[in-house]
């Protein structure tokens, strides 16, 4: 319990603090290093490796820069790899997710975190954020994360509340619905 | 006939000569006659005075023994036959007790038998409506879990068919559908 405590004041602390960074360098850095921090994430060996202590912290930080340099900005790189040189790669994700939620709440917004096996077009958002808004009675900002792993369809979390609305889901329902 | 007169007159002869003489010898003499009488009398006064009473009172006394001892042997036979009318009767009433108690018992044994064999019956009524409620539960089981199993199947299949088979283009429509279906929905 004072673990799961611990672990999520310094959640907090980095996402403050990244949120301090990216409301100083502008309202797109947010989302840039949500959608790159949880890209990574979505990687259990790299986000090992980046944790693993007996491998030096120029070689993690040469890793990161390998695969966000060219596709994200220096914040957004210097951001992920200042976390990453703090020993807190394995909250990752979670540090994303919640600088997200906290850029979304300083404009009233919520997050919705979709994953889909393919990226969606304009109609597809504003469709789905739309959908979303009306299910929530509030406004929604969509963060769409591409997992291959996701076959048909797409899952949504809002909050607490996951919709799945994959074709994995249908089948899940379906064994619930038949065990 | 001369003779038979001779004869006649002889015995005559003979006893009168023998009235004369007998009757003496048998009679005493009067004075000896009187001291008789008065000393019989005096003795008979004596007894009739003094020992007729105590012979009288022995006898009478006898008597009412014996009296006594009848009265009493009458009792005693009467009361043997009041306790022997009593015994006959006590063993009647013990036996009449006695086929009362065995009918009691047995009425009873018939009671406690017929209870054994109605709680029996129930009992065996109650262990076969279990078994048949297990072997229902366990038929519902196994057919629970050999639903699930094909269900499972079934389902595995079509996850592979289906994640085998899709497309960008079905990716994309089920997306579509999905946010059609979450906005119409909610």
């Amino acid at each position: 319990m004072e673990n799961a405590t611990s672990q999520s004041s310094r959640v907090e602390g980095y996402a403050s603090a990244l949120l301090d960074i990216s409301t100083a360098e502008g309202e797109a850095v947010a989302d840039e290093i949500y959608r790159a921090a949880l890209a990574l994430d979505g990687n259990a060996e790299l986000i090992n490796t980046l944790s693993d202590v007996r491998i030096p912290g120029e070689r993690k930080q040469g890793i990161v820069d390998d695969l966000l340099g060219s596709r994200a900005s220096k914040v957004t790189v210097a951001a992920i790899n200042f976390v990453v040189a703090s020993g807190q790669a394995r909250s990752l994700g979670d540090i994303a997710r919640r600088l997200a939620e906290m850029a979304a709440e300083a404009e009233g917004d919520i997050i919705a975190e979709v994953r889909a096996p393919l990226a969606l077009d304009a109609d597809q958002l504003d469709r789905l954020q739309a959908a979303l808004a009306k299910a929530t009675g509030r406004r929604v900002q969509v963060k769409v994360v591409v997992d291959p792993s996701v076959i048909g369809g797409l899952v949504a979390k809002v909050g607490d509340t996951v919709l799945d609305g994959s074709v994995e889901g249908r089948f899940t329902e379906l064994r619930e619905q038949w065990g | 006939m001369n003779m038979v007169f001779n004869l006649i007159l002889a015995t005559e002869a003979v006893t009168t000569t023998e009235e004369s003489g007998g009757i003496d010898l048998l009679l005493p003499a009067p004075e000896e006659l009187i001291a008789g009488i008065l000393a019989f009398s005096i003795i008979f006064g004596v007894a009739w005075k003094y020992a007729l009473p105590t012979l009288t009172a022995t006898l009478q006394s006898r008597q009412d023994a014996v009296t006594s001892k009848l009265e009493s042997a009458e009792k005693t036979k009467e009361e043997a036959a009041t306790l022997l009318s009593d015994y006959r009767s006590q063993v009647a009433g013990a036996k009449e007790e006695a086929a009362q108690i065995i009918a009691d018992a047995r009425e009873a044994g018939e009671a406690v038998k017929a209870d054994i064999v109605a709680r029996a019956n129930v009992e065996a009524e109650a262990i076969k409506e279990r078994s048949r409620e297990e072997v229902a539960a366990e038929r519902e089981r196994v057919a629970g879990d050999l639903r699930r199993q094909v269900a499972d199947l079934s389902i595995e299949v079509a996850e592979k068919v289906v994640s085998v088979s899709i497309d960008a283009g079905s990716q994309r429509e089920l997306i579509d559908r999905y946010i059609d279906e979450l906005g119409g929905v909610r």
